[in-house]
């Protein structure tokens, strides 16, 4: 295991955004973190990030409470819609992830290639159309040397053919052992990509595993219609 | 592999290009030569006059100082971009981060807080100085019109300006980290600029403890600065006050934090940015760093008053905006503070213009108190309060040295080439480099 989150809770003043999260990643795998809009992901990425100050709860790795100092070296976090630096070219943007975010230059290239960045590398960022701004956002976060990398949305403003560019290349990153942990508010998107799925619903967890874990998980809260779909398994279990 | 280049250098050299392509720093580029320019002309042409150009009566301007006469209005365009125009570029680099989500990438590096604002405010005052390249090429001009240069003095100057700009850049920041909006943040910075305003008026009308607290404002400052003026407390404030500017920053644009800690560390701040100024208050060091000795009295004065020991009290019945009240206080007692330490000034009055106790039979009364000896006078010159005193002491007054007087730097030199160089050089290569940057960077 990676690292495990326990008790996590984040309140807006009277709106409980994160309540009572508790769930765990494993070191190599690719986690969806599923759940319609408002759900609270958005917001668990960025309390695990440190963006966010939580309320309560913790994260442990090795057993060990991790403060909010520690979790640099554990996890990277990138956020959905924003466009960084956007008088910048791509290209600088990742020879700063490299040098000042400690990002692995060797990487470059390839991450380059396999999100077809190239041809972008001299635009501003903030010229970018919202799914090369993705993909440069992508490209950033791979670049980044953390064990796991939390992104919100990887394929929110890609078309088809992108979206499967960009999953074969995560999958890759994930082989090499990275762990990927995104937020996919698209169920049918998760499912063709992650091994591994928590089910967030108004900022509680409902499931956590795989989709045969997941439906035998509504079976036994007493869903009979649950199949092995997990758009179906979801509906049952929120 | 990493790069060799420590995170600091890569984060001063992002601000550098964040700084470069901000179109507000274009703007306070362009606006500065012409502010520049006409002050400049306009001061060199009445210094011309004054000295002896088209037949006025030579002689005149022996009195006149160059720092009095040219620097200080050529550089005030510096005090009105310090103002109006630089607080907007400061708040464009410390809220475009967050603005763009930019923040929320850089913060999961881990470099501390200040360190980022720390960068930020670097850049920031380099970005002033090149801003402050029009006015310092002024001084080369003047040099060529055969002007005499004093280098401490001008450095003064400069030094006032950057300790300007390093109030403004602190302040914008902070207000940039503590709002959410930069027009929230631009309103803030000017208000608290023009609430130092509203400070200096009411030191002019009342007098006592804000008179003393209005001497710290920036204007105030500046002013000491452009007198060639360099005092330990008003510097030392200014320091203060920046680096409680720049924590307050940082401590508000960290991620990840209860606005509770933050409120409470923001207090922490302002609790101890106040028992330093508190502290600095106290320091009572200064140097005169103008050619004219403008803010003291003639050395041989200096050194008879430095034998008086016994501690001096002087009552003056003026109300705060009395005239005779403004004379007494820049032409005698500012300077006689600076000589004699443990000097005591109290200023008696019962309204703030003083036009309906002219008829009380006290008030013009300056009371002189040495070791309890008393005597009064209603002289304010410089040489009526020394007289008083000597009399007072009982030592006999210093014999005047006209070698020691400063006799003036006239110039009777028209401001040639000024209009192009200020209103056609400056701005075409401004504009000529901020055409070719645009062009690299799209």
């Amino acid at each position: 295991m990676l690292f495990e989150v326990h008790g996590l809770c984040k309140r807006f003043g009277e709106i409980r955004a994160l309540e009572d999260v508790s769930f765990h990643v494993r070191a190599g795998e690719v986690l969806g973190l599923i759940g319609p809009n408002g759900a609270g992901k958005s917001t668990l990425f960025e309390c695990l990030a440190g963006v966010l100050p939580c309320d309560s709860g913790t994260l442990r790795a090795q057993g060990q409470p991790v403060g909010t100092g520690g979790r640099r070296s554990l996890l990277f976090y990138v956020p959905d819609g924003i466009a960084p630096w956007p008088a910048q070219p791509v290209g600088w943007a990742l020879d700063f992830t490299i040098g000042f975010l400690g990002g692995r230059a060797a990487l470059r290239e390839q991450v380059i290639d396999q999100l077809d960045l190239r041809a972008l590398l001299p635009q501003p960022i903030g010229t970018l159309s919202k799914g090369q701004r993705k993909r440069a956002l992508l490209g950033i976060g791979l670049l980044t040397s953390q064990p796991a990398l939390l992104i919100d949305e990887p394929f929110e403003g890609l078309d088809l053919r992108q979206a499967r560019d960009i999953a074969s290349a995560l999958r890759s990153h994930a082989g090499r052992g990275r762990t990927l942990f995104l937020s996919i508010h698209q169920i049918a998107d998760a499912a063709r990509f992650c091994d591994r799925f928590v089910l967030l619903s108004s900022g509680r967890v409902c499931g956590e595993g795989t989709v045969p874990e997941l439906a035998a998980l509504a079976a036994a809260r007493g869903a009979a219609q649950a199949g092995p779909d997990l758009e179906e398994v979801f509906l049952a279990l929120t | 592999m990493r790069s060799p280049r420590p995170p600091f250098v890569w984060l001063l050299d992002k601000e550098c290009r964040e700084l470069v392509v901000s179109r507000s720093w274009w703007v306070l580029l362009i606006a500065m030569p012409p502010l520049v320019g006409v002050a400049f002309i306009s001061a060199v042409r009445t210094y011309a006059e004054v000295s002896g150009l088209n037949g006025t009566s030579a002689g005149v301007g022996e009195a006149l100082s160059p720092l009095i006469g040219v620097w200080a209005p050529a550089f005030s365009a510096c005090e009105l971009a310090a103002v109006f125009l630089l607080p907007f570029v400061a708040i464009r680099l410390v809220a475009g981060d967050r603005q763009s989500g930019a923040l929320k990438l850089e913060l999961q590096q881990g470099l501390s807080p200040l360190a980022r604002i720390a960068a930020k405010a670097l850049v920031l005052l380099a970005g002033w100085l090149v801003a402050m390249l029009p006015p310092l090429s002024a001084i080369l001009l003047w040099r060529l019109y055969g002007g005499s240069v004093y280098a401490p003095e001008l450095a003064t100057l400069t030094a006032g300006h950057m300790l300007n700009a390093g109030l403004t850049i602190a302040l914008a920041a902070a207000m940039s980290a503590l709002t959410e909006h930069p027009s929230t943040a631009a309103i803030l910075t000017l208000g608290v600029t023009v609430g130092t305003w509203i400070l200096n008026f009411i030191g002019a009308v009342q007098g006592g403890f804000w008179e003393r607290a209005a001497g710290y404002t920036p204007a105030a400052m500046v002013a000491e600065y452009q007198h060639g003026l360099l005092r330990l407390d008003t510097t030392l404030v200014a320091l203060v006050l920046i680096l409680a500017g720049l924590t307050v920053a940082a401590v508000w644009t960290r991620l990840g934090v209860q606005v509770r800690r933050r409120v409470y560390e923001s207090l922490g701040i302002g609790a101890l940015a106040a028992a330093g100024i508190f502290a600095c208050t106290f320091l009572n060091a200064s140097w005169d760093t103008s050619q004219s000795r403008g803010n003291s009295f003639p050395e041989a004065d200096e050194r008879a008053l430095a034998r008086i020991h016994t501690p001096l009290i002087v009552e003056v019945h003026l109300a705060p905006e009395d005239p005779r009240r403004v004379d007494l206080e820049h032409r005698a007692l500012s300077k006689l503070r600076r000589v004699m330490p443990h000097l005591q000034v109290r200023y008696v009055s019962a309204t703030s213009i003083g036009l309906f106790e002219q008829t009380g039979a006290g008030y013009g009364e300056i009371w002189y108190d040495l070791g309890g000896r008393r005597t009064m006078s209603r002289v304010t010159t410089a040489e009526g309060v020394l007289e008083t005193i000597y009399s007072l002491a009982g030592i006999a007054p210093p014999v005047e040295n006209d070698d020691e007087a400063f006799r003036g730097a006239p110039l009777a030199a028209p401001p040639k080439g000024a209009g192009t160089i200020f209103y056609g050089v400056w701005p075409g290569v401004i504009l000529a480099s901020g055409l070719l940057v645009r062009r690299r960077f799209k």
